[in-house]
């Protein structure tokens, strides 16, 4: 079946059997930066945007994204204040969780312009970092919130 | 899109990041593909132990290609880096859950796994093998009738098997008197302690791709630790020369330790020589705890001491579930058993540990290889011997502690210590001074792999730019960019003039594999002196025998003559090489010898808080200290700290995979708990260091010591607990009724 949606920035119709998840039909798309952990969706580590929503995409079906705006980490392009803070912070070791980590960290951003370090460690909770890169993204999350729209990042006070 | 709107984009991008791991751009195993692949998915048995009685493929579609032990009869009967044990499938027998009885392949993953569901076997359960001291005596029912030593270049071990027991190595240590030491003793402690498993429960599971190319070479593509054994157990399975097998190791997506050994190599090579097609196998994430795991060990310790404090005597014994395949078990069995002696002045030690075949998925090296149950034994044992005589914990081992100079059980004489600096600071960081309660300490040291032997190579490449060989792994612990670090420093060069060439057996030289925190440490030596063949080369070559060089901007000049450079372009295919090898090893039967050529040592300080009702725990504060010798990447360095403090954290508080029998219950990460972000709480660290010295490893001496650090805070509250995890349950059920 035919499945049309916002697909990180531009209208796409991606073809899908209806038990595939989006997971699945993202990956099929060449869009790796989601990836599978649990499977059970508590891991985070297939998060994507869903209308600006953190969601885990293994355990939704492709087919509900018609006509819904999703973005994974390669919609990011590279230029989100997040991506920056990451590198500067060096908030991961293997990155197998960053992509997820990065997306749901947006979403935060997005409703809460400046969190507390309590409420990173909330939003982010459904995220597992098996590396343990806990302390440097909860610095790297806290950094981008004050860095400039343009993606750069402020010095810190 | 607005033309104004495209054109910011476009000044973006140009300080856009670059870091695959934080585009997603990263291919790890899991990615990989060839043409024409095909999927495998795994039959696996329901039963602990049984016989393969027959197996029924009359179900499977056309173009299905299953391998069953029918496939493999012309194959060497089994690998294994210690014990060659573990045929590619089953032949005859199964004897673990999960134990793989065929491997199917299909053109996609859903019509692989379809086909795994029409394979139907017929078993016969046999006696299952699951007490570890039952298992250890002669008499009941053997995993393994015979015990296939290994002679893989990883086996250092000096295997001891007992003979009619599940025992598949005996490790024993005899430093002064032994057990007799003890009437020396005025207080003597004795406990035992349980560690239940864990999983590595990497992010990225286990996945492998393999292909037999046009002249019959066998190609695999996996994320593992060691492509150098790796590929000389291939070559010796498949019945090849070694050059004729060509290991290619991607990036993982974290291992700690659960891809040092092949385990989907043979099948993915066995599969794709019968479809003569390449073939990728990936694990599901249920598959991955059946596939390795940590040991569950079982540890008694006899600690005696003078009424002031000075140890005289102790006794370790150990039991240590390695499940059906011993994978690294002998090995993990014998430096556990070390390290639970612990970094002290003891004249009489005696230790004996037991590797212990089970019908239980088998169980390897998890970070902190054996030194987090041996630690939590003996740490914990300090404190109840602090009890004892009414010392403060952190005096008793200030005064027992090992330094410079001492020998230790082993025999070798210790250098570089630390343990002291280690452990005032982890004392200093939770305010040891100002109260006991709720706070919790310990140390440790841990070994390198010991003897090893690493190479590294530095070549000059056609575009002017040096390229690091080297077969060191890359799992997340920036081994990439530490080397590429290395190399610039030993050569003398701005880093950006040298990168790190891909890991594949026909491109890197020799090396052991990238563990026990060894990589860092060994390669450091190999590329300086890979770095200074090369620059003696060069020299020549520019018409500069044994002159001083200098690098920038792709050129080379002397410091002589800073006028007259040469493009590096003019000097492509010039190679310095490099080796290193570590002396030592100990002997199996007396445990003396050199057990590490450089000791990890380290300290951790705990406070904690305890729910009395729930029996929570909630750590307030937890802090590291660890000997780094020389930090060589910083943030590296941090990372590994952090992530070891987390793992250990884990460990300590809830990890464990639970088994009925050898039924495994905990088969999902909702079952089988990590940390999270609300797991952990404020850590504090530190990476000590002394100028002049090498760098140490210190990929994982923060792992063992956390548990222990927790243990005997909640001691200090009246909960006194023996085992791990430290769960709710087993804090209230510890609670001291006086």
């Amino acid at each position: 079946m035919k499945v049309a949606l916002h697909l990180n920035g531009a209208q796409t119709e991606i073809e899908v059997r209806a038990d595939d998840s989006l997971l699945d039909a993202l990956r099929a798309r060449d869009l790796r930066g989601c990836r599978l952990t649990c499977g059970i969706g508590l891991c985070g580590a297939c998060t994507v945007l869903l209308d600006g929503q953190p969601v885990a995409t293994c355990l939704l079906l492709a087919p509900l994204a018609e006509g819904r705006a999703v973005t994974t980490i390669e919609g990011l392009e590279g230029d989100d204040a997040l991506q920056h803070a990451f590198v500067e912070y060096s908030a991961f070791q293997c990155g197998y969780c960053t992509p997820g980590m990065i997306l749901t960290a947006r979403a935060l951003l997005d409703e809460t312009p400046h969190p507390t370090d309590e409420e990173i460690r909330h939003a982010l909770a459904g995220n597992l970092c098996r590396c343990g890169c806990y302390p440097k993204i909860v610095s790297a999350v806290r950094s981008a919130a004050t860095a400039s729209e343009r993606g750069r990042r402020e010095p810190d006070p | 899109m607005s033309l104004s709107q495209r054109a910011t984009r476009l000044r973006q991008r140009v300080a856009s990041v670059h870091d695959e791991r934080v585009t997603g751009a990263i291919r790890y195993s899991i990615d990989m593909e060839a043409p024409g692949m095909l999927h495998a998915r795994m039959v696996r048995s329901p039963y602990p132990h049984a016989t393969v009685d027959a197996i029924d493929l009359s179900a499977l579609p056309d173009g299905v290609v299953a391998l069953t032990g029918a496939d493999i009869a012309d194959l060497e009967p089994g690998f294994g880096p210690l014990l060659e044990d573990q045929p590619v499938v089953a032949r005859d027998r199964v004897r673990h859950i999960g134990d793989i009885v065929v491997a199917v392949a299909a053109a996609s993953d859903r019509e692989a796994a379809a086909a795994a569901e029409a394979v139907l076997i017929d078993y016969t359960p046999l006696p299952g093998v699951f007490d570890l001291r039952a298992a250890s005596r002669p008499g009941g029912p053997l995993v393994h009738e015979t015990f296939a030593i290994s002679d893989n270049e990883a086996n250092i071990v000096g295997l001891r098997p007992l003979a009619d027991t599940n025992v598949c190595h005996r490790f024993q240590l005899l430093a002064g008197r032994g057990e007799a030491g003890f009437d020396e003793a005025e207080v003597v402690v004795e406990e035992t302690y349980r560690v239940a498993a864990t999983a590595h429960a990497s992010m990225e599971p286990h996945a492998a791709l393999a292909w037999w190319d046009e002249d019959g070479r066998l190609v695999v593509i996996s994320g593992n630790q060691a492509p150098f054994v790796n590929r000389q157990a291939l070559a010796k399975l498949f019945r090849l020369p070694e050059d004729r097998v060509r290991m290619v190791v991607a990036p993982m997506g974290g291992s700690f330790g659960a891809k040092i050994f092949m385990r989907l190599e043979p099948i993915v090579a066995a599969l794709a020589r019968k479809a003569g097609r390449p073939v990728r196998a990936v694990l599901t994430r249920e598959e991955e705890f059946l596939t390795l795991n940590r040991h569950p060990a079982e540890i008694v310790i006899r600690l005696g001491a003078r009424r002031d404090g000075t140890l005289v005597a102790k006794e370790v014994r150990s039991w240590w579930d390695t499940g059906a395949y011993a994978d690294a078990g002998p090995s993990v069995a014998q430096k556990g058993a070390v390290s639970a002696i612990g970094p002290y002045r003891i004249p009489h030690v005696a230790v004996e540990s037991l590797c212990v075949y089970t019908n239980r998925p088998p169980n390897g090296a998890l970070r902190g290889y054996g030194a987090t149950q041996g630690v939590w034994a003996s740490e914990r044992c300090m404190d109840t011997l602090a009890e004892g005589l009414g010392m403060d914990p952190l005096e008793l081992r200030l005064m027992n502690l090992l330094h410079e100079g001492d020998r230790f059980a082993t025999g070798e004489t210790m250098h570089d210590l630390q343990l002291e600096a280690c452990l005032r600071r982890a004392a200093e960081a939770v305010e040891w001074g100002a109260g006991r309660r709720g706070k919790g300490l310990s140390v440790l040291m841990k070994m390198m792999q010991t003897p090893s032997r690493t190479s590294a190579a530095l070549e000059v490449d056609a575009r002017g730019h040096f390229v690091l060989r080297s077969a060191t792994t890359e799992m997340g612990q920036r081994s990439t960019i530490t080397q590429r670090r290395l190399a610039a420093e030993a050569l003398g060069a701005p880093l950006e003039m040298v990168e790190v060439g891909r890991n594949d057996t026909d491109l890197v030289p020799f090396d052991t594999r990238t563990t026990s925190s060894r990589s860092t440490h060994m390669m450091s030596f190999a590329i300086a002196s890979a770095a200074e063949q090369l620059k003696e080369r060069m020299a020549e070559v520019i018409g500069a025998p044994g002159q001083p060089l200098r690098f920038g901007k792709g050129r080379v000049w002397t410091e002589a003559a800073p006028e007259r450079s040469t493009p590096l372009t003019a000097l492509a295919g010039l190679r310095g090489d490099g080796e290193y090898r570590s002396q030592g090893g100990i002997d199996p039967d007396t445990g003396q010898g050199i057990a590490s050529s450089e000791w990890h040592q380290g300290a951790a300080a705990a406070e904690v808080a305890v729910d009395a009702e729930t029996g929570l725990c909630t750590i307030t504060r937890l802090h590291a200290a660890v000997y780094a010798g020389r930090v060589v990447d910083r943030a590296g360095a941090e990372l590994q700290n952090e992530g070891s403090m987390v793992m250990g954290v884990g460990s300590a508080l809830f990890e464990q995979l639970v088994y009925d029998d050898g039924q495994l219950t905990t088969t999902n990460m909702s079952d089988f708990n990590v940390p999270s972000f609300l797991d952990v709480p404020l850590l504090t660290h530190d990476l000590l260091e002394v100028p002049g010295t090498p760098p140490h490893g210190l990929g994982e001496t923060a792992v063992p010591p956390v548990p222990p650090a927790i243990g005997n805070a909640l001691a200090t509250l009246g909960y006194d607990l023996r085992d791990l995890p430290m769960t709710p349950e087993t804090i209230l059920a510890g609670e001291r009724s006086a």
